[in-house]
């Protein structure tokens, strides 16, 4: 990698790291959904360094300009909500989550200490390599492999996409006028009955009382 | 990379910088000068600088340098309920992607620095620069990917103002926008799909290879109207001003903010504008195409009849080419200057059915008639 390339990466990666960990932290909704906006941001940066420019463009265009506006939409919508009242948890589950930490980060840092990291990042194209790297990552290449090698599971994917659509529009559509009211109809025959019947029973059991009152 | 790439870039950058802002407050005056003439007003023509008893107006030009100063110098006032990081990130965040967009839009042709005083040959040598900040491989998603942001821009200033009337705003606006940003993109796909590429300067030179009649405006109308009226939505100008909404809100998400922070959420609608505009020309209009203009000099002939030649410089034909271009783009802001004059506004609900119900349907079948004729016209 280059310097400027260096630069770029350590730029981006810690602006992630800290933008990620900010999403998290925050109390306030709205800070963390602008934190999870730098940290979109930040990725497609880490995207273009390796040649993905597509899928940086589509990192930002999806994630940046729909998800995170769809999660400030919410927000603006269900409101500033109530402080929540700072969770208090016993010592023992500090002590064991803290502990738990300590010990993945110990086993991830012993596993790739020796590993002589690769260096991933792809350089700017020699004059020999020819249009096959220039076109890595480009639109042409990435739809070539989306569009003829995973044509099938392309397609398949898309068709569960929409049977979750029609299934969230089915759950969130609720009932229609008519529904309502074909089971408010039923409701209300059902209520009347068991009136009728608590009546009923409640003649039979004065008749009873009665009847053991002459008794 | 050397010198004269670097050098080339910085200059490129600085051309973008000073031509959108200058547009942006000429255009300020255009819209309220032009909106004065067509409501029989006299409109901005006082503010002036006093020379030797004479008053220079400049027609009201000097109407936006006053506003400008005085947005500098007006108290900046934050309600003191509103989440103050983020009221002030607002007008960054929707003003920084507008000037972005700029890098990747072709400005004119290639410039060849070895050819610049002689006639250009037919096969140039030497380094040619081209006359756009950025070439990327994925050409204008860039526009859709860093203009998207400034919807966030506009809900997290709704929000952050502590306002209703702003909350409201900001609501609209980022309904609004994400709406019509999948139209926008949706009605190009058939451009993209006739061009065969998704870079501008391919583009443009796929137009100016089929002249005047090779335009995109004929070869997609449909497109063109279905990305126009999206591109004013997205700038949220009347008729499509709901999150806006001067009669009911008050001026909506951006009612919370005074002195230049307003003047950037203002700068950045504009500058959106001349982005749009811009792009039109590239798309639709050959970009920096000239009619019977080749790279050489010009050539004007009809039927396979040559009635005039004449060669020209190539610095000469590169300048008309800019000129050409900018041209362009001003034609087509004064048309939406003029459409925002000229329409009554949406009501909201209007706005959302019109895109949903038929924009993106309409965007749908272009692609798909457009598709059709391709694979069946076999070019």
């Amino acid at each position: 990698m280059t310097a400027g390339g260096e630069a770029l990466f350590a730029f981006c990666a810690l602006v992630a790291v800290l933008s990620a960990l900010g999403t998290v932290i925050v109390h306030s909704p709205i800070r963390a959904a602008m934190s999870l906006l730098a940290h979109i941001i930040a990725l497609s940066g880490l995207f273009l360094l390796l040649h993905a420019q597509l899928l940086a463009a589509l990192q930002m265009l999806v994630y940046a300009g729909a998800v995170v506006v769809l999660f400030v939409f919410v927000i603006m919508m269900i409101g500033p909500s109530v402080p929540e009242p700072p969770v208090l948890r016993g010592m023992v589950t500090k002590t064991a989550a803290i502990a738990i930490m300590v010990v993945l980060t110990a086993i991830l840092a012993f596993s790739l200490m020796p590993v002589h990291m690769p260096d991933i990042a792809l350089g700017p194209c020699l004059p020999g390599e020819g249009a096959e790297c220039d076109q890595f990552g480009g639109v042409g290449a990435f739809s070539q492999s989306l569009f003829l090698d995973g044509l099938v599971p392309f397609e398949l994917i898309s068709v569960l996409l929409t049977v979750a659509i029609v299934g969230a529009i089915a759950v969130a559509r609720g009932r229609s006028r008519e529904e309502v009211a074909a089971s408010q109809h039923k409701r209300d025959a059902q209520a009347k009955a068991a009136a009728e019947q608590g009546a009923r029973e409640q003649a039979m059991a004065a008749e009873v009382s009665a009847h053991g009152g002459h008794g | 990379m050397d010198s004269v790439l670097v050098a080339a870039t910085v200059g490129k950058i600085l051309f973008v910088l000073v031509v959108v802002l200058t547009l942006s407050p000429v255009l300020v005056w255009a819209d309220r000068r032009q909106s004065a003439m067509i409501q029989d007003r006299v409109g901005p023509n006082r503010a002036g600088i006093p020379i030797g008893g004479f008053n220079l107006t400049l027609a009201g030009l000097l109407h936006p340098l006053a506003d400008a100063l005085k947005f500098m110098w007006k108290e900046d006032f934050i309600p003191p309920k509103a989440d103050k990081l983020l009221h002030a990130l607002a007008p960054i965040v929707s003003v920084i992607p507008t000037i972005a967009a700029f890098a990747v839009i072709p400005f004119g042709d290639v410039i060849w620095l070895d050819h610049l005083g002689e006639v250009l040959p037919a096969s140039p040598s030497g380094r040619g620069i081209p006359f756009q900040v950025a070439s990327l491989n994925i050409g204008v998603l860039y526009v859709f990917a860093v203009s998207g942001m400034g919807v966030v821009g506009a809900a997290i200033a709704g929000y952050c103002s502590d306002n209703k009337y702003s909350l409201l705003g900001g609501l609209r606006a980022a309904g609004q926008m994400v709406s019509y940003e999948v139209t926008l993109g949706l009605s190009l796909v058939g451009c993209f799909m006739l061009y065969n590429s998704l870079l501008l300067e391919d583009m443009v030179s796929w137009q100016i290879d089929r002249g005047i009649l090779g335009w995109g405006i004929w070869r997609q109308p449909v497109a063109f109207i279905l990305f126009y009226a999206g591109s004013i939505a997205e700038t949220k100008r009347i008729p499509f001003d709901i999150p806006e909404g001067e009669s009911e809100l008050a001026g909506g998400y951006f009612t919370e903010y005074s002195g230049m922070k307003f003047g950037m959420f203002m700068m950045g609608e504009y500058i959106a504008m001349v982005v749009s505009c811009a792009l039109l020309t590239c798309i639709f209009f050959g970009g920096w195409d000239v009619p019977f203009l080749a790279r050489d000099g010009i050539h004007f002939s009809l039927l396979g009849h040559t009635y005039f030649e004449h060669t020209m410089a190539h610095w000469a034909v590169s300048v008309i080419y800019i000129a050409s271009f900018l041209a362009k783009t001003v034609v087509l802001l004064w048309l939406t200057l003029m459409i925002r004059w000229s329409l009554p506004r949406f009501r909201y609900d209007q706005v959302m059915k019109m895109c949903w119900r038929y924009m993106l349907p309409l965007s749908l079948l272009n692609i798909f008639v457009t598709g059709m004729v391709i694979l069946f016209s076999g070019s």
